[in-house]
């Protein structure tokens, strides 16, 4: 964290509270079981335990979170494992409804 | 890479079998059949060695650990198993490579689905190395010996090759973390043989036919009671058939499908009433005893506890409807178990300063309409019915309302995911004069909620988030983009949960934390 440089006003807020030791006890006190705790900025909720500094709409940005993998608990990644989650949607926000489960019901 | 290859194995499995605690010939028959579906659609890939197959016989883990297994070799290898097959494979594997119930305890409550549950806790490294994708209770679901650990790390990183590039893998060496110490750690926590596994597959099979007593909770809704009749199949699975009643007395039955993994790891599949359910229960060691959670077939977050005791067991107060009476109430309580006394004349007592009249007397119920004096006592009383014991408290006022959970995460949904709700209740607590704090158990509350910080004030989360029904239920807003708030944001929400309970001519007011958040589309029996 150290040779990181913030750049806009959310970064500010995430150092300061790395700085004062408060990022931990986010972490530990808004938790659930199987809720991620990648915060960069997070899928459930962001470094500050509250949804905030997610991306809004998450729509926006759904692809570019499955291209890369970036949450492979919770999102499928077509890099690898999911090729064909988004097949035939190209736009997330406008398709969001017809991307499925990827765990089969039975 | 030839998937599903099908080798033409003939092997005599009976000898492998001694010592598994099997029934009968017919679940002996059974492991058979799934160890060689094992090897024939297994050892394309998973070469023989030292009498297993590679990686697979190096693993242990519980029956939804082995099924989420074949899934993954189903969506990323390609193997295709016929349902019966994917069955066989999975009964095997279960009884031979599952956890004994001392290996599991910790994490049952995800193997429970229960939502917004606190995660064990493993410690720094492995929780950053592992938790902040998993629940830690899926890693504690495992048993494998350092090496085979050390594999699971490499299959990670050839198979999400980002892993080492998003938060919390890119600050640090990660691979040679996880490649390195973590796996002997482990390794260690979490070995492939173990004193427990060895006892509990010596152990004696129990049969767990038979007349059973069953209490079930159900959280923001009523609670219920009654009876199972549990009968086992030729083949070793179980029918069970019960007769169950609400506490405001709606009676209702169900029927129940089930398998019993690993000796004591019930999987059922319910019809009560119009609903679908799934259970997942642990049987006691001794047979005698079935614990765990019931949840909605389409919504594993709603949904309740189940204890179920043999009527043939000793005597046990396995519940008291309501848990607390006000002093000078008069209401109706019933109590539920093994032993009550069905004799006119047996001894009842609700304890000190209460009168019992109308007394009603079952086998396993008994309903009484139990007067309790306005001067008595605060404080715990001891319910006696024929030779069981119980606990009821008197209070005369609410001091404490806890929301429970104290914090919780709701989804939407929309398309073809649908939305997670959260059920939150209101906990009550009187004080006693000694300063001690007393549970009365649920209470009825009014639900609302407000911002939980100034961003979330000025966001509007409250208006956009969702909403409470009257059970203390909430419902969140559709998924997708809403034109209507900041930059098309999603409904989410960061929120106080306040619950006002009625008390006499006050209110009391709890208050809990809920975050609505974003759907997830990798929904796996265990997160």
């Amino acid at each position: 964290m150290s040779e990181l440089k913030p750049t806009n006003h959310k970064a500010e807020l995430l150092l300061d509270a790395v700085a004062e030791g408060h990022v931990a006890e986010v972490l530990a006190m808004e938790s659930v079981a199987g809720c991620s705790t990648t915060f960069d900025p997070g899928w459930e909720v962001d470094p500050f335990g509250g949804v905030a500094s997610l991306c809004q709409p998450m729509e926006a940005d759904l692809y570019g979170c499955s291209d890369p993998c970036w949450w492979p608990a919770q999102v499928p990644d077509t890099m690898s494992t999911y090729p064909g989650w988004d097949a035939g949607k190209p736009s997330a926000p406008g398709d969001w409804r017809d991307l499925d489960s990827v765990f089969p019901k039975k | 890479m030839s998937i599903g290859f099908v080798k033409n194995w003939t092997l005599v499995a009976g000898a492998l079998l001694l010592g598994m605690g099997c029934h009968s010939t017919a679940q002996a028959a059974a492991h058979a059949s799934g160890e060689n579906l094992m090897r024939a659609y297994c050892s394309g890939c998973h070469q023989e060695h030292a009498g297993g197959l590679e990686r697979i016989s190096a693993i242990r883990k519980t029956p939804e650990g082995w099924i989420m297994t074949l899934v993954r070799m189903r969506q990323v290898h390609g193997l295709v198993l016929g349902e019966e097959v994917r069955d066989s494979i999975v009964r095997y594997l279960a009884d031979t490579q599952g956890l004994a119930p001392a290996e599991s305890a910790a994490g049952r409550f995800a193997l429970e689905r229960r939502p917004n549950a606190k995660d064990v806790d493993l410690g720094p490294d492995i929780g950053v190395m592992c938790g902040r994708c998993h629940s830690l209770a899926r890693v504690s679901l495992q048993r494998r010996d350092a090496d085979e650990w050390r594999k699971l790390a490499a299959t990670h990183v050839g198979q999400w090759t980002s892993i080492e590039y998003s938060a919390s893998g890119r600050d640090r060496p990660w691979w040679q973390i996880a490649s390195g110490p973590q796996p002997d750690k482990l390794g260690s926590m979490f070995p492939f043989s173990s004193t427990a596994w060895r006892d509990w597959q010596a152990r004696p099979a129990r049969d767990l036919s038979g007349a059973w007593v069953v209490v079930g909770r159900v959280p923001g809704g009523k609670d219920f009671y009654g009876t199972a009749r549990i009968d086992r199949e030729a083949g070793g699975d179980y029918q069970a058939h019960y007769k169950l009643a609400d506490i405001a007395g709606f009676e209702f039955a169900g029927d129940s499908k089930a398998i019993v993994y690993t000796g004591y790891e019930w999987r059922g599949s319910a019809q009560v009433g119009d609903r679908a359910l799934r259970e997942v229960y642990a049987v006691s060691e001794d047979g005698n005893r079935i614990t765990g959670r019931w949840f909605d077939a389409d919504h594993a977050e709603e949904g309740g506890e189940w204890i179920a005791i043999r009527e043939t067991g000793p005597a046990e107060v396995l519940a008291v409807f309501p848990q607390s009476l006000r002093a000078g109430s008069t209401a109706t309580v019933t109590l539920v178990g093994n032993g009550l006394g069905a004799a006119a004349a047996s001894p009842l007592s609700f304890g000190a300063a209460t009168v019992a009249t109308h007394v009603q007397r079952e086998a396993h119920r008994i309903r009484a309409l139990v007067k309790v004096a306005p001067d008595a006592a605060p404080g715990l009383r001891t319910v006696s019915a024929g030779g069981a014991l119980g606990r009821l408290v008197v209070y005369t006022q609410i001091d404490q309302i806890d929301v429970v959970p104290g914090y919780a995460i709701a989804r939407v949904g929309g398309g073809r995911i649908d939305p997670v709700t959260a059920q939150f209740e209101a906990i009550a607590s009187t004080r006693l004069p000694g300063g001690e704090l007393l549970g009365l158990g649920p209470v009825e509350a009014e639900w609302t909620t407000s911002a939980f910080d100034a961003e979330a004030k000025r966001t509007e989360d409250e208006k956009f988030a969702g909403h409470f029904d009257k059970r203390g239920r909430f419902l969140p807003s559709p998924a997708g983009p809403n034109p209507a708030r900041e930059f098309s944001g999603d409904n989410v929400g960061n929120l106080t949960v306040l619950a006002h309970a009625p008390d006499g001519k006050h209110t009391v007011e709890g208050r809990g934390h809920l975050v609505v958040t974003v759907q997830r589309w990798i929904t796996p029996p265990i997160y």
